[in-house]
């Protein structure tokens, strides 16, 4: 469960309340909308944040105080939502990336087409555009978006949450972006954004 | 463009490819050696010209749209009392 390496803490019950308000707490709206943009539903994203911080206070000893708490919590809701939650939910088989991601590790990638999308009709996308096309995506592509963009996460501390080489975050969130710019081409040109 | 002094090359010397580049810039993660590297290069490349606008705006699309709000007001209350439950 534990993000680092690190031998068993021993805390005294103040010790953990500590670590659980001050270094724990204040992740709790990053946390939130993780979750809800993996369940896509303000219920299950409150039961899913809720089990997390549950999970994160009874292994607290896994937890070396000082380190970096937001990337540890990350990794406990995601796992919690692949293990927990989605076996509940009647999701689809994953799809094999493996596929993918040699493609995109390979020379191809420079001269791979990107999607006709301009800088100016995304200007334009002042509503939900750009949530919605994020929620539709696969959860593996969105969550790296979610990562890296939203929350600022260095590739390495990716890597670490999703259980994936360097190589392969990299790789994903290629593919991901593409596929987000594909969703708002297609918005755009539903808006005839791009007739110009 | 086969320079030896790409600050981008990886371990095994291989080339990187302009998405490795670009990405790296985009994400933060590039070293001032990089950046500087990279300004260079997207004066002769086109695409690297023209992607790092459009990704770069998507990139704080995201940033401002995306981020949901606020967790509900009682959720806090809610974790709290439950593992004082579990912990007595
Ligand atoms: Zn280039």
């Amino acid at each position: 469960m534990e993000l680092e390496e690190a031998p068993k803490q021993n805390y005294s019950e103040k010790e953990k309340g500590e670590i659980f308000n001050q270094e724990f707490l204040p992740h709790i709206h990053s946390m939130y909308n993780f979750g809800y943009r993996l369940t896509l539903d303000r219920d299950d994203a409150k039961d899913l944040v809720q089990d997390t911080y549950l999970k994160a206070y009874r292994f607290i000893e896994s937890f070396q105080k000082g380190t970096n708490a937001k990337a540890w919590l990350f990794r406990i809701l995601k796992n919690s939502f692949i293990n927990d939650y989605r076996k509940k939910s009647k999701e689809p088989a994953k799809v094999d990336y493996q596929e993918v991601e040699t493609y995109y590790n390979s020379e191809e990638v420079d001269r791979q087409i990107t999607p006709d999308l301009r800088v100016e009709s995304l200007k334009d996308m002042i509503g939900d555009e750009i949530s919605n096309a994020l929620n539709s995506l696969d959860v593996d592509f969105k969550t790296v978006i979610i990562l890296c963009d939203l929350e600022g996460f260095k590739y390495e501390e990716m890597a670490k949450i999703l259980d994936i080489p360097i190589g392969t975050v990299r790789s994903r969130l290629h593919r991901a972006r593409n596929l987000l710019k594909e969703k708002l081409s297609e918005y755009a040109k539903s808006m005839g954004y791009n007739k110009a | 463009m086969n320079n030896p002094m790409n600050p981008f090359a990886k371990p095994d010397q291989q080339k990187p490819t302009c998405m490795e580049m670009l990405q790296t810039i985009l994400d933060g993660q590039a070293t001032e050696e990089q950046k500087q590297y990279f300004k260079v290069h997207m004066d002769h490349c086109m695409p690297c010209y023209k992607s790092y606008d459009l990704d770069m705006s998507l990139k704080q699309l995201v940033q401002s749209k995306c981020c949901g709000g606020a967790a509900p007001t009682d959720l806090v209350e809610k974790i709290k009392q439950q593992i004082l439950q579990k912990s007595s």
